[in-house]
């Protein structure tokens, strides 16, 4: 545990962990922003109920989450990234290993202390998007009685658990992509590549980039309902939630399990 | 077999990158309670030696031997005895020469409470503590390196040009605390390429040329085994005192100097037996004009590992 401590104190101190929380924050604020602008200027009225209707609560809840785990996903992969190769190119893995720390462990606390970072700027971030919500519907008048409706609690607490799941895979990935790169920004592109990279694949092959690890996300994020037994493909094309989110904790486990195992057999130079 | 009185034993080691051979069969024996100096030109395989004794890298094949214990794949905990400061040191940037050594200690071997401000005190760092180490100049970054490295008290140190960017007060400072740590018992194996200060710090000195050890032992008695005395004489009497030379020290150790005046005979002798030659010079009627005696490791080095410049004139 001295190790996830260890991590988690010097991650606080880190200035990438504040950019990018104050990124994701920043994007946020800019998109509520943008939203309630619109609200109060579409011309088409369809428009100014579409933007009325992402700051209306219970519905509020669930877009702002969806926004937030859309945006931070990209971030964590970046964070994920940014951490493990700046280990390698700091020589700071090298000096642990000297020390005789666990190779493997080493490299899974790494992505545990990053996770943990990553979920507090998540939680971070949907807190203020969830407050940027509440300014907006005020602003434009929209009506705030269904904030708390337990009726929608349950789910809710479902999709946070999968937001949790989400950003936890994408740092790993992230990170894992870094691990093999050894390399802080071949680690970071990388990440923002495959990232990129599969929605736009996903426009020819579907098939196949459902079961890759953010079109799965994108699934299970689609709703709470769905449950292993059910069909895993959707009317849509996607995987039903329930599976994806099995999906995502495969890869979770993929992702952790490669940068262990690539720490573990590395030859450690420079 | 697990070799007494050594802290540190290789046999066989030899490692390949590509084509290129780092190792070659390296077989190092450093005493317990020792400052090993471990020499070599660039290339010549000392960080790779050391990654190897770090597990860092595996070698792919021969063994290693650490505090007397067998050290290999999956035997990191002998390293907690091993403190170890390879290349450049390495620190996060964003946080203070202490936070660094915290965060350091987090991993490998448990470091007690208080160990953190103790290392820093030793290395005269304390002050400078708090600061961030992207502020640190490249001497403080290297006295850092020394504190990570005695973080855990270790029992052998090994140390890859730990006097880079010192300065001379640091130097100093360095050597004093390193010849502490031996006087403790503690092994010190230093990689260095300021021979003279390897020579004022080390008892036994180990020089690797192309993977493999090609001269180790004690200082005083390398330097006894390959001293030179250097006589001048008149340039008329070199063919008269080579030979005397000879006889006293024997065939094939005396060599004339390649000067242009060619009046210098060097005999690769102990330094002690200048007035032993002399006196046989003056026996056979040719007066010296001067007398040179003693070695260096650096004329040590260059002349064990090839890389000096060709100083060596025609064999009498």
């Amino acid at each position: 545990m001295r190790l996830v401590r260890s991590n988690l104190q010097r991650l606080i101190r880190r200035p990438a962990t504040l950019v990018t929380y104050l990124l994701l924050i920043g994007l946020i604020l800019l998109i509520y922003l943008a939203i309630v602008v619109a609200a109060q200027q579409a011309v088409d009225p369809q428009s100014a109920l579409a933007s009325r209707l992402i700051l209306t609560f219970p519905d509020a809840w669930f877009l702002t989450l969806s926004m937030v785990v859309g945006l931070g996903g990209l971030l964590a992969v970046t964070y994920g990234a940014s951490i493990a190769g700046s280990e390698w190119a700091w020589g700071t893995l090298k000096a642990s290993i000297a020390r005789g720390e666990r190779r493997a462990w080493y490299a899974l606390m790494g992505i545990a202390g990053a996770v943990i970072m990553a979920w507090a700027g998540t939680l971070l971030a949907y807190t203020v998007g969830i407050g940027a919500a509440l300014v907006g519907a005020n602003v434009i008048k929209a009506t705030s009685d269904t904030l708390l409706d337990p009726a929608n609690a349950g789910q809710l607490v479902v999709l946070l658990g999968r937001a949790g799941l989400a950003i936890a895979m994408d740092v790993a990935v992230g990170f894992t992509v870094a691990t093999i790169a050894r390399s802080q920004l071949a680690g970071i592109g990388a990440g923002i590549g495959l990232y990129l990279g599969e929605g736009i694949i996903g426009v020819f092959v579907p098939g196949i980039i459902r079961w890759a690890p953010f079109a799965a996300v994108s699934a299970m994020m689609s709703g709470a309902d769905g449950a292993l037994g059910e069909a895993a493909v959707t009317s849509t094309g996607r995987l039903d939630p329930g599976t994806a989110t099995l999906v995502v904790a495969v890869w979770l486990v993929v992702a952790c399990g490669l940068a262990a195992l690539w720490t573990e057999r590395a030859e450690i130079s420079g | 077999m697990v070799e007494a009185g050594a802290a540190l034993v290789t046999r066989g080691l030899a490692k390949r990158y590509g084509k290129r051979i780092a190792l070659d069969g390296l077989d190092l024996r450093v005493p317990a309670g020792t400052v090993y100096g471990f020499l070599g030109p660039n290339g010549a395989g000392k960080t790779t030696t050391m990654r190897i004794l770090t597990g860092l890298i595996r070698p792919d094949a021969g063994t290693v031997e650490l505090l007397g214990r067998p050290f290999g794949r999956g035997d990191r905990r002998v390293l907690f005895d091993v403190g170890a400061l390879i290349e450049a040191p390495s620190f996060y940037p964003f946080l203070s020469g202490r936070e660094n050594l915290r965060a350091l200690a987090a991993a490998g071997a448990p470091v007690p409470k208080g160990r953190v401000d103790e290392v820093l005190t030793l290395v005269n760092l304390r002050d400078r503590a708090s600061d961030r180490v992207s502020g640190y100049s490249m001497g403080m970054r290297q006295r850092l390196g020394i504190a990570a490295a005695l973080l855990n008290d270790p029992k052998l140190l090994l140390l890859d040009e730990p006097a880079n960017g010192l300065d001379p007060a640091g130097i100093v400072g360095m050597r004093d605390t390193l010849r502490a740590l031996a006087a403790q018992g503690r092994t010190v194996l230093v990689s260095s390429h300021i021979l003279s200060e390897v020579e004022h710090l080390a008892d036994v000195v180990g020089i690797v040329a192309h993977g493999r050890l090609v001269r180790e032992g004690a200082i005083d008695a390398l330097l006894a085994v390959d001293g030179e005395v250097r006589i001048r004489v008149a340039p008329g009497e070199v063919m008269i005192a080579g030979p005397v030379l000879e006889r006293v020290v024997g065939a094939g150790t005396v060599r004339l100097d390649d000067t242009p005046a060619r009046d210098w005979l060097i005999a690769r002798c102990d330094p002690s037996r200048a007035a032993e030659l002399n006196r046989a010079l003056a026996e056979a009627g040719v007066f010296a004009s001067r007398i040179e005696a003693g070695a260096t490791l650096e004329a040590l080095f260059l002349e064990v590992t090839g890389t000096g410049p060709d100083v060596h004139g025609g064999t009498l």
